[in-house]
């Protein structure tokens, strides 16, 4: 019995190292203990390593749906409160001058590789697609109608594209509506030259 | 195993094949004939102006494009009076309805064929027309096709290049998805976005287009079903509905609509419509007459409407406030009562199809207006005697 559980435990510790190198170490450690008690199965070890995750780790896919019921959740309302998104985020910058660009992504190699991420990727639950309406709204104008400038919502310009992307094909589809240009028609084209002669 | 990935390929193309020209199942009301000749025709026209109507807020309404900058400006009065007709007449403009013409059949017209050219590319050569200023109707595009043959475009190239050399404001050169696919289409519908839809069928089909005709009267239809009308009225989409109602046998609902929210000049005027489209041996046109008189066009209450900003009605006097408290005047009482019974005559005759719901709603209306008028009278009665010492 020991020397098969010896066998899982240091296969277990081996996938661990390859696959997710710093983000797991407290957990494998956590796992050791508890094979020393020999009472633990394979499934438990996994379920608490799962149970610690890292918090910059973006591995994780979100799917929309989940996003779409997060905004409708107490869980946003508690963190956002009425605002948009992008409202309460401060960029950090040296001097008194924002850089005109904000920086190029917040996260590198599926984690967050900075300290202040953008307000897209700092939640993950916030996914940006065609189909989040919701979300899509909060960064048009309500006057120009346009997605507003990344100045203003301090996105990183990976989100940023991402969100012009989303919004072309959310009012592609119909999901968001915008006002379509005015189209004036020239009669004369459509019912003929009678028209013009009665003027 | 090549061979094995060129068939995945060849299924996913027609698959593709499929989605695209799939599009949206046709719909069931269509028009049998040209419903041009009736559309143009002056009188219904106005009839169709009249119809619409123009709130001045719902044209002029803020509207989320690039530039929507105001421009503010001290006027005299005189200065004041010219702007304001000028906006009436940018109002009118920005309601012009969208033509109603029947669907254009494409023609196979060749000009030429030439077999000495055959195989002279491997692909066809278009050549269009691009002087400056031609209508697009006038622009010439031809085609030359591999085996040498020389004709005229078909609408489809045609428009293609057209939107290629002269591009129209908000067109794309696919279909939007929102029009291509049924459950999207029926999403807008279902959240009742009619007057976007409306709207972006207008910049993306042409009048004589198939697709024009289907989205549009699916369009109708739905709204007839979900019965907000009031989201089309007072813009350039309502004229084209009313006649799609009209045209089709189906206007109680838009009528039952027009009671209930006491627009009963509309009323009659719709009802004049289909006996005008179905030449009803019914004359409507002294009522309509009489009520033109008795009440003002759409555009001259707009201009009303502008004025009464400006100017102080301390000067009209006790009678005129009387009038604003109640919302009608003796005239509009005289005008309704005409209405009224124009359209008893209508719900009593075989055209009506939902007549216990419009006659309910007629008789609801008339207490309310012989309430109204009782009010009316009894503050006039009550006023009357400072109007003589004044």
């Amino acid at each position: 019995m020991l020397p098969l559980a010896r066998g899982i435990y240091s296969n277990l510790l081996q996938i661990t190292r390859n696959g997710r190198v710093a983000i797991h170490t407290a957990s494998a450690l956590r796992c050791k203990a508890a094979t020393e008690e020999s009472s633990v199965n394979e499934e438990e070890k996994e379920a608490e390593a799962d149970s610690a995750p890292d918090g910059k780790d973006r591995t994780k896919v979100i799917p929309v749906e989940t996003s779409i019921r997060y905004l409708k959740s107490d869980a946003y309302k508690t963190t956002y409160g009425e605002e948009h998104v992008w409202t309460q985020y401060r960029r950090n910058h040296k001097g008194m001058y924002a850089p005109r660009k904000t920086r190029k992504q917040c996260i590198r190699q599926g984690k967050i590789s900075t300290g202040n991420p953008c307000p897209i990727c700092r939640d993950e639950y916030l996914v940006l697609d065609y189909r989040n309406t919701e979300l899509l709204q909060q960064f048009i104008s309500p006057y120009s109608g346009q997605v507003l400038s990344y100045s203003k919502t301090g996105l990183c310009q990976k989100s940023h594209l991402r969100l012009t992307v989303a919004v072309e094909q959310a009012r592609d589809c119909g999901l968001i509506t915008y006002d379509v240009p005015f189209r004036e028609y020239d009669y004369a084209e459509y019912y003929g030259k009678k028209e013009e002669q009665k003027k | 195993m090549s061979l094995f990935r060129h068939i995945r390929k060849l299924n996913a193309l027609q698959n593709v094949r499929q989605l695209s020209s799939a599009g949206l199942k046709s719909s069931t009301l269509q028009y049998a004939t040209d419903p041009q000749p009736q559309f143009t025709d002056a009188e219904t026209q106005q009839l169709l102006q009249s119809m619409t109507q123009l709130q001045l807020d719902k044209v002029f309404r803020k509207r989320t494009v690039p530039d929507n900058s105001v421009h503010t400006q001290f006027m005299t009065t005189a200065q004041l009076e010219k702007e304001f007709l000028q906006t009436i007449e940018k109002a009118q403009q920005l309601l012009q309805m969208p033509p109603v013409v029947k669907i254009k059949e494409d023609t196979e017209r060749i000009i030429s064929k030439d077999p000495a050219l055959k195989d002279f590319a491997t692909t066809k050569y278009v050549f269009t027309d691009i002087t400056f200023g031609l209508p697009q109707s006038e622009r010439k595009v031809v085609v030359r096709d591999v085996d040498g043959t020389l004709s005229y475009a078909t609408l489809d190239i045609t428009k293609r290049m057209n939107q290629l050399y002269f591009p129209l404001d908000g067109r794309k050169f696919y279909t939007p998805r929102m029009f291509s696919d049924e459950q999207l289409f029926q999403r807008c519908l279902d959240e009742h976005k009619y007057e976007f839809i409306l709207d972006r069928l207008t910049v993306q089909y042409e009048p004589y287009e198939a697709e024009f005709h289907n989205i549009s009267a699916k369009v109708f239809e739905h709204l007839n079903e979900s019965k907000q009308f009031d989201q089309l009225r007072s813009t350039r989409h309502f004229g084209p509905m009313a006649f799609f109602y009209a045209w089709h046998r189906c206007i109680d609902d838009l009528l039952y609509d027009m009671i209930r929210r006491d627009y009963l000049l509309n009323a009659v005027q719709l009802i004049a419509l289909s006996y005008k489209i179905h030449k009803v041996p019914l004359d409507y046109q002294a009522t309509l007459r009489q009520l033109e008189e008795l009440q003002p066009s759409p555009a001259v209450k707009a201009l009303a409407e502008l004025r009464s900003g400006l100017r102080q009605h301390q000067a009209k006097g006790i009678e005129n406030e009387i009038q604003t408290a109640i919302g009608k005047t003796e005239t509009d009482f005289q005008a309704d009562e005409i209405s009224l019974r124009f359209i008893e005559q209508y719900i009593g005759s075989e055209h009506a199809l939902k007549k216990v719901q419009l006659e309910l709603a007629v008789q609801t209306l008339k207490e309310l207006n012989l309430e109204k008028q009782q009010l009316y009278e009894g503050l006039k009665k009550a006023h009357g005697v400072q109007q003589q010492a004044s």
